[in-house]
């Protein structure tokens, strides 16, 4: 890959979904479109790049944008956060809640580990308040291909044994004749997918107790971070959280963000913020 | 320090696991079937045990129906490690007391994460 090809395909990244490729990341860029650019049949990413510009085709670029983003996941990759959640943030909200109903956004989800995980930690709430509780988990990423493994809830053999106990998979799984775990129906129906790019309009998704969005934002452009961090502050409900990875801090991001006093982890609007923002 | 004790008929898998353990910070003794791991588990109670099922003279499973028979034999974490990988098998292991279950192929990020699921990390 020549020095142009890695100029336009990092313009690209950060035009779409707000990827930042740094020069020592070629590799990562590399790859991360091993597969799209061998399906389309270049011999090299330079044969990419030129495709792109040559023949402008929406989809194409899309789908390159898509394949560029971090798709790294695991199920209970931050078992404390699933924790918080299910036994603090969540029935904190259903306090305050009138009708008994909470959403959960997870944005950027990859292939659904992390919202597949809240969504089981929450099956094992067999008494308190969460109980009776009804738990809308809308699960977003930008890659297509991403949100079609997360729905076919089909895993492998490594994804299954890395922060899943054993009684885990045997209560929310079944082994399949290839060797791969595919999980339960009940579990799958608890989170719904959909593609979503955090740089535009997330009105249709509706408003949200709680926000999940880990190590995202990280990897955006100091620019896109404020676009995508001011998408998901927007979809707050008032009272709710967002959460985030452990080295990203929304605060500095986000002006109108603070730490939550109650809750480990978690962000909140700023209160005097949030009032001259509803005057 | 804390000690685990590696079973597997295979000298290669005791030291590649025997190693990732290691890595771990435990202390790691071998054996090489259920028996032989009975006899050092009598002489000191491990804290975790990593175990193969199909052995000659005394399998995974027939190890560990008799350790938990024996006086603290219930203090080990015992993590199964084999090539057994259907439900049936599982299911076996959990009954008879088995606390974590690794299916083989593995790496050290599958061990040190069922490792820090049951609290031995």
């Amino acid at each position: 890959m020549n020095d142009s090809t890695f100029n336009e395909i990092a313009d690209l990244a950060l035009r779409e979904t707000g990827q930042a490729f740094q020069a020592s990341k070629r590799y990562l860029m590399e790859a991360r479109l091993a597969a799209i650019s061998r399906r389309e049949s270049f011999a090299t990413l330079d044969d990419l790049a030129h495709c792109l510009k040559a023949r402008p085709n929406n989809r194409f670029k899309s789908e390159v944008a898509a394949a560029l983003t971090d798709k790294l996941t695991r199920f209970f990759a931050d078992p404390q956060m699933i924790e918080v959640l299910a036994t603090h943030a969540l029935p904190q909200r259903l306090a305050a809640s009138k009708t008994g109903r909470l959403r959960v956004w997870c944005a950027g989800v990859s292939t659904g580990q992390e919202a597949y995980s809240l969504a089981m930690r929450l099956a094992e709430l067999d008494s308190g308040p969460m109980r009776h509780a009804k738990v809308e988990i809308v699960a977003t990423d930008v890659s297509a291909d991403s949100l079609s493994v997360a729905r076919n809830g089909v895993y492998g053999h490594f994804d299954v044994q890395k922060g899943l106990s054993i009684h885990r998979l045997m209560r929310y799984f079944t082994r399949q004749s290839s060797g791969e775990w595919l999980l339960n129906e009940r579990l799958k129906s608890a989170v719904r997918f959909q593609p979503h790019n955090l740089l535009g309009e997330a009105d249709k998704l509706g408003q949200f107790d709680v926000i999940i969005c880990r190590n995202v934002l990280r990897g955006m452009g100091r620019p896109m971070q404020n676009i995508a961090s001011s998408t998901l502050v927007n979809r707050l409900l008032p009272g709710g959280m967002i959460f985030t990875g452990p080295d990203e801090d929304l605060a500095v991001i986000h002006e109108g963000i603070v730490r939550s006093r109650d809750i480990r982890g978690a962000w909140e609007r700023r209160q005097s913020h949030a009032k001259s923002a509803a005057a | 320090m804390k000690h685990c004790l590696v079973v597997d008929d295979s000298r290669v898998v005791r030291t590649v696991a025997g190693r990732i353990v290691k890595d771990l910070s435990f202390e790691v003794s071998e054996a090489s079937d259920g028996s032989e791991a009975l006899r050092k588990c009598r002489e000191r109670m491990p804290d975790a045990i990593l175990l193969d099922w199909n052995m000659p003279v005394m399998n995974g499973l027939d190890f560990l129906r008799a350790l938990r028979r024996e006086e603290n034999g219930n203090e080990p974490i015992v993590l199964f490690c084999t090539n057994e990988n259907d439900t049936e098998h599982i299911m076996e292991a959990i009954r008879s007391g088995a606390n974590e279950y690794i299916m083989k192929p593995f790496d050290a990020e599958i061990v040190e994460s069922k490792f820090a699921g049951v609290g031995l990390v």
